[in-house]
């Protein structure tokens, strides 16, 4: 697959390609399309579900399917960009009790190594931050690639406590739930 | 026994029903979300509704005192006593307290609540905390305290509201006079039973 994309690159962009694909690291590397991906989570209070997505995050991939333990990502996470279309929600979010964005204004998601378990699932094993506490994370995910285009799309269940996202009065999950689930879902061209 | 020829006008019966069903309602639901189980859908939602409805009634109760006070009552019957006067004029009182002062209390316990939750009229229009109060909402004892005296004050109004329908029904039904009859909507200019 690579090899074919990196063919096409080639016929249409010489020098430029091949200056890109000179370095042998970058050769699993992905460039995300903004347009077709999406970070969001779901929770619920008092027993309503709701959802809400991060408008605004970057990542930056290295994932070559055949060769998942190689691979390495970085999702750097702007957590002033959450939305739950709720206003009593979207307030509350950036207060000291929830995401407290005046001090941990990014949350950052690092994979060290992804595994491949068996058909197109995956998992990226790595650590999640948010608000400056830093967990051991395992992200399941499927992968599917057409071409240079690849989609990948998981999800994680988090218990927010574990992050101290919703503390105080809020800590005891009686009036928002402690899960909290996190879906990843991108669609990303090989470079 | 004199006439009482004239109604209130629109805006003062307009300002009084609304007042009255919103505050019936208020005291519904403070009594059943107070008592539903913490933390249900429910109990969340009859919240922001009281919420809601409490800032609406002190918005129209100062709108209302401000039209009294630019357009003078209609006098009291001259057949009642002194002290059924000076009841009246003390009820009165203690109604424009309660309008304005249980609203303004009721924010001041949310404002002091740890919880934070912030306020959306009718889930739309975003109102802020009482900023001195909310600087001192760490704990949640004078978030507790304020609605006490919060509960107790919707109690008190709602003794007063019997005590003030009673009395329009005694002046309707006993006393025969237009007391009642000049503050009902949708009624044609009041003649006066005597004239």
């Amino acid at each position: 697959m690579s090899l074919r994309c990196r063919n096409r690159r080639m016929i249409v962009g010489l020098f430029a390609a091949a200056l890109a694909q000179s370095s042998p690291a970058l050769a699993s590397g992905w460039t995300v399309d903004p347009a077709r991906s999406s970070l969001g989570f779901r929770g619920d209070q008092s027993g309503t579900p709701f959802s809400g997505r991060f408008s605004r995050w970057r990542a930056e991939i290295e994932f070559d399917p055949a060769r998942p333990a190689a691979g390495h990502a970085r999702i750097v996470i702007d957590m002033s960009s959450a939305t739950t279309g709720d206003g009593q929600k979207d307030i509350s979010l950036p207060q000291s009790d929830w995401f407290d964005l005046k001090h941990f204004p990014q949350a950052v998601f690092e994979a060290v190594r992804f595994h491949a378990k068996g058909g197109n699932a995956y998992e990226a094993e790595g650590s999640l931050t948010i608000k400056g506490v830093r967990r051991r994370v395992i992200l399941p995910f499927t992968f599917v690639q057409h071409g240079c285009v690849g989609h990948a799309s998981g999800s994680v269940e988090l218990l927010r406590l574990d992050f101290h996202i919703g503390e105080g009065p809020w800590a005891s999950g009686q009036m928002v739930g402690l899960g909290v689930a996190v879906t990843l879902d991108v669609t990303a061209t090989r470079r | 026994m004199p006439s009482l020829p004239r109604r209130y006008d629109a805006i003062a019966i307009f300002l009084h029903w609304v007042t009255a069903l919103a505050v019936i309602g208020l005291i519904a639901i403070g009594f059943v979300m107070t008592r539903l189980s913490a933390g249900s859908h429910m109990q969340f939602m009859l919240f922001q509704l009281h919420k809601s409805i409490g800032i609406t009634v002190l918005v129209l109760s100062v709108v209302r005192l401000g039209w009294r006070v630019t357009h003078p009552t209609l006098p009291l019957p001259i057949a009642m006593p002194h002290w059924e006067r000076v009841a009246a004029r003390l009820s009165h009182a203690f109604f424009y307290g309660l309008l304005l002062g249980l609203p303004l209390l009721g924010w001041a316990t949310v404002s002091a609540s740890p919880l934070k939750i912030p306020t959306m009229l009718y889930g739309v229009l975003p109102w802020p905390d009482l900023p001195l109060v909310s600087d001192l909402s760490g704990h949640g004892r004078l978030a507790e305290r304020l609605g006490a005296v919060h509960g107790f004050g919707g109690l008190f109004m709602g003794g007063l509201l019997i005590v003030h329908v009673a009395a329009a029904l005694r002046h309707h039904l006993i006393m025969k006079d237009t007391v009642l009859l000049r503050m009902l909507p949708l009624l044609k200019p009041v003649a006066g039973p005597t004239q």
